[in-house]
């Protein structure tokens, strides 16, 4: 079933989503914003993810996760205070949830005991606040929601008829009509459901008014051909019964979902009969609702087995059964309403001491929780799209770019002069292509928030392992980069980050005793700055002691014992391979493949990394990182006879060298002077092997900024022009070329290397050092 | 940038072809006659000149363009160590796919198909460590030696030892 299958990959996508949404929300309550909506947010992420989960079958994560909801909502409606430790076992929660996610999406099953202790934990505490607090809740509060909802079949469908031939199966307490005698019928419209209201939450302040049934109404829900997952087609009539009860408290009720259903209510005479054919303790109708609201949206997913104990279970009427169960897979138009279920709580007994309505504790929130959602919607207008889609239409707005210049290039004055308008459409043309290459970048471009919103945990555990005191800073987390970019950008964070606070940030009484504050602070900020995206990461630690880390360079033969380095060559060092400063090795950081990993990932990605450091003041690592990876604005050079680009971002200016000042350092390399300083001059075609002219004048100067506003200054034959490239990789069928970042393809067709000019500079600094 | 017509004159060898037999694209550089195994031969195309690449061996021509791809360009000449060839129109440019990489290989000409035994493969007499690096193996086909070329052997080793 393929079907089935987009479904789950659907499902996971969200999951991930949610997942991450959890994070961002912890990451808050910890930081002690623990306001309901935070409470509500999560309650929603771990709820929907249970609701997919349950449909798909995979039971562990329902269980799990239904634990866990059940002890989020006894935080929400205040029977347990949501202390640090409450916190601490819901992030482990959250953990256990993305495990059992993973495993069912890889299809691996997790040890059968796993996350039991937490469960157990959640029990523990639900238990213990419980207890003397709520009747209703009782002693077991956990078997309350872990109840076995038997399905009974009944034909909703002649629900009168049913009544009758099944007088046993419900208890039908008599309805008394009295003073305050309401009743409501709620059809919900299909909006109600966009706007991620439920229900449920309705129903649950409407029990908090009075003594509630509830009756679901399926007369509407057609054949299970003709079904439609996301239609609605289930309406509720409510019988509410309470001697103080106004009109105005049930509209109340209804406030936030006004306009997306249809409520009538209605106080009844002394006719008010309840024909109602389900009737269930207040206490389950919360469960009885969810269960009938996700066997309407799930319906088309259930699983087989579940399918099976559906139909096993039904007791009325017995001859239908098994037709069902045989022709289920060659009947496909089976009415809906003859798979419905109701529910029939496992131990009647307890059922009369559960009726008593729940205290309303929870009604503060819940209009909260509405309103949020409410607003939160309105503005979310998305849809998923594949990410291959989106790819292949980059692609072809590289290629687009790409023609587009070449034919710009074909331009000449003659050309330009006798046709005008042609020049004129070219224009437009540029000016639109430039405009949708941006359009279908910013499609893929993603707030760098997915990754940032990881770090704060990450720092609580290694403040927790280190025992150190930590506080994070996360500025600028709605910056958009490119997906690919930021798919890349998770593992090097984690590992700057763990530097900072394992290498960077001292013990909280070596802090006091140099008058820092004991709490260190770690910041991580990120910022468009012209073509680039910079992401800083920064603390207020003991900064790099370079003493030690020239030393231990020396020891591991990563510099010459000779070399002369300067400060900022220094701290560049801890990005060499194999390099690690920790003195003790810790589980978290130190076995030397960090800060190597960082350099060679954000390498990969075209971007650069840059350290500073300040002695007993703190360190700053600062990856620069390109907007986009597909469209390249570039320098088209010439060394020797052949084409070569050098990426405009990395170019600070372009001399010509007769104009250009060169000295001679004593060693006998050329140095260029600029504006006071002295840089370092490579000249491509001697670096390149190749036959240029040696006549200096014609040549040009290509002043660039590597890392870390380091400049260096390449000599080029001649400079061509600038224009959009699409970067091809040589390694797909070649290998890796020093001082190359890779190729492009020219508008001729011919083949130009782009320039690695980090790459270059770094050559240098190794050859000089070895 | 014309592809040569190779199937023409097909038909009745590939009849021929038993499975125990091997078809070989056979190529010459000056008098010598090397050939590769068919299946591997992607394109072949004339040759129209490369971007040479810095800090590789003179044998590596530089990279071309195959239809947005990146493709390089192994001097097969240079690298049995007879120096550059220098390239005209009329030289060929094999492409071929060694493992998951598609590379080119400049030779002097496209000569044949040849379907040979695998009996008839002879192993390549000690002595020459070029040859015995380069080559799989030697058949003969016409009373001509055909080297059976080893494309993972020709492609490595490209780069500049630091």
């Amino acid at each position: 079933m393929s079907d089935l299958d987009d479904f789950k990959a659907t499902y996971f996508d969200e999951c991930s989503e949610l997942l991450t949404e959890l994070e961002e929300q912890f990451a808050a309550i910890e930081a002690g914003e623990r306001d309901a909506d935070r409470l509500n947010a999560v309650f929603r992420a771990i709820h929907s993810i249970k609701g997919g989960a349950g449909a798909f079958g995979f039971s562990a994560l329902v269980g799990f996760a239904h634990a866990y909801e059940t002890l989020l909502d006894y935080v929400r409606d205040g029977r347990i205070e949501l202390s640090d430790d409450v916190v601490v076992l819901c992030i482990r929660a959250n953990d256990i949830v993305a495990d059992h996610v993973k495993a069912a999406q890889t299809g691996d099953a997790l040890p059968a005991e796993y996350g039991l202790d937490e469960k157990a934990r959640f029990d523990a505490l639900a238990r213990g606040d419980s207890i003397g607090d709520d009747d209703d809740s009782g002693g077991e509060p956990m078997d309350e929601f872990d109840i076995d909802f038997t399905p009974v079949m009944v034909r909703l469908d002649a629900a009168e008829d049913q009544s009758e031939e099944l007088p046993d199966t419900f208890e039908m307490p008599p309805m008394q009509a009295e003073a305050g005698h309401w009743e409501i019928r709620f059809t919900p419209y299909r909006a109600l459901y966009a706007r991620a209201n439920d229900p449920l939450l309705l129903f649950r302040e409407l029990a908090a008014l009075g003594e509630m049934h509830v009756r679901a109404i399926l007369g509407e829900v057609p054949p299970l051909s003709d079904f439609e997952p996301f239609a609605v087609y289930c309406s509720w009539e409510i019988t509410l019964v309470s001697a103080t009860l106004t009109e105005a408290a049930i509209r109340e009720v209804f406030e936030f979902v006004d306009g997306d259903c249809d409520i009538s209510i209605v106080q009844v005479g002394s006719q008010g009969t309840a024909s109602a054919a389900i009737i269930a303790p207040p206490a389950f109708v919360d469960a009885e609702l969810a269960r009938l609201r996700s066997q309407e949206q799930n319906l088309m997913a259930l699983a087989d087995d579940e399918m099976g104990e559906l139909l096993s279970f039904t007791p009325e009427p017995a001859p239908a059964a098994p037709t069902i169960q045989d022709n289920f897979e060659a009947a496909p138009a089976l009415s809906f309403a003859e798979l419905a279920e109701t529910i029939q709580p496992k131990a009647a007994p307890q059922t009369a001491a559960k009726a008593n309505p729940p205290k309303p504790t929870l009604v503060p929130a819940a209009p909260a929780d509405g309103e949020e959602s409410h607003g939160r919607s309105v503005g979310v207008q998305s849809i998923r799209v594949d990410l291959d889609k989106v790819d292949r239409v980059v692609n072809m707005v590289g290629e687009l770019v790409i023609t587009q210049s070449m034919l710009t290039q074909q331009m000449d004055e003659t050309l330009r002069a006798r046709y005008t308008e042609l020049v004129r459409g070219l224009e437009v043309l540029a000016q639109t292509t430039r405009g949708l290459q941006d359009s279908v970048m910013a499609i893929r471009a993603q707030p760098v928030k997915s990754v940032f919103s990881r770090m704060p945990r990450l720092v609580r555990e290694l403040a927790n392992k280190t025992g150190k005191r930590i506080k994070l800073e996360t500025i600028g987390e709605n910056t958009e980069i490119d997906k690919t970019v930021i798919e890349q950008l998770s593992d090097p964070l984690t590992h700057m980050i763990r530097n900072s606070a394992d290498h960077g940030i001292e013990t909280p009484e070596k802090r006091s005793a140099m008058g820092k504050p004991e709490i260190g602070t770690v910041r991580l900020s990120a910022e468009q700055a012209g073509g680039n995206i910079l992401i800083v990461v920064e603390d207020d630690g003991a900064g790099i002691n370079r003493e030690r880390v020239l030393q231990l360079a020396r020891d591991k033969g990563i510099v010459a014992p000779d070399a002369n380095l300067s400060d900022e060559q220094i701290d560049q060092l801890i990005f060499a391979p194999g390099f690690s400063t920790a003195e003790a090795l810790s589980d978290i950081s130190g076995r030397g493949v960090g800060m190597d990993v960082v350099l060679s990932n954000i390498k990969k990605i075209g971007g650069s990394v840059h350290v500073r450091s300040w002695t007993g003041k703190g360190t700053r690592m600062t990856l620069r990182l390109p907007l986009t990876l597909a469209v390249l604005d570039v320098m088209l050079v010439k060394v020797g006879e052949s084409p070569y680009v050098v990426p405009l971002s990395s170019i600070v200016e372009t001399i010509q060298c007769s104009r250009a000042s060169f000295e001679r350092v004593p060693s006998g390399e050329r140095v260029l002077q600029v504006r006071g300083e002295y840089v370092q001059v490579i000249d491509l075609a001697q670096r390149f092997n190749m036959a240029g002219g040696s006549a200096h004048d014609d040549r040009f100067v290509v002043l660039c900024e590597a890392e870390g506003s380091h400049k260096v200054a390449l000599i080029v034959d001649d400079i061509i022009g600038q224009q959009q490239v699409v970067i091809k990789s040589l390694e797909e069928n070649f290998e890796r070329v020093d001082g190359i970042a890779g190729g492009t393809i020219l508008g001729d067709g011919n083949v130009a290397l782009i320039v690695d000019v980090q790459g270059l500079k770094t050559a240098i600094v190794h050859k000089n050092a070895a | 940038m014309e592809a040569l017509g190779l199937r023409d004159d097909m038909g009745d060898k590939s009849a021929l072809a038993a499975h125990n037999s091997l078809q070989l694209i056979a190529f010459s550089i000056g008098e010598q006659t090397y050939g590769v195994e068919i299946t591997t031969v992607r394109e072949i195309r004339a040759w129209n000149g490369a971007t040479p690449l810095p800090n590789t061996r003179e044998f590596v021509r530089g990279v071309i363009n195959l239809r947005g791809t990146i493709v390089p360009i192994f001097d097969l000449r240079a690298r049995f160590g007879d120096g550059q060839t220098t390239p005209t129109k009329n030289h060929v440019v094999v492409v071929m796919s060694v493992g998951d990489k598609w590379v080119g290989i400049l030779v002097d000409a496209v000569s044949d198909i040849l379907t040979v035994s695998r009996d008839d493969i002879h192993n390549v007499p000690e002595g020459n460590s070029i040859d015995t690096e380069l080559l799989n193996g030697i058949v003969t086909h016409d009373s001509r030696m055909v080297g059976l070329i080893d494309l993972h052997a020709v492609v490595s080793g490209a780069k500049v030892d630091a």
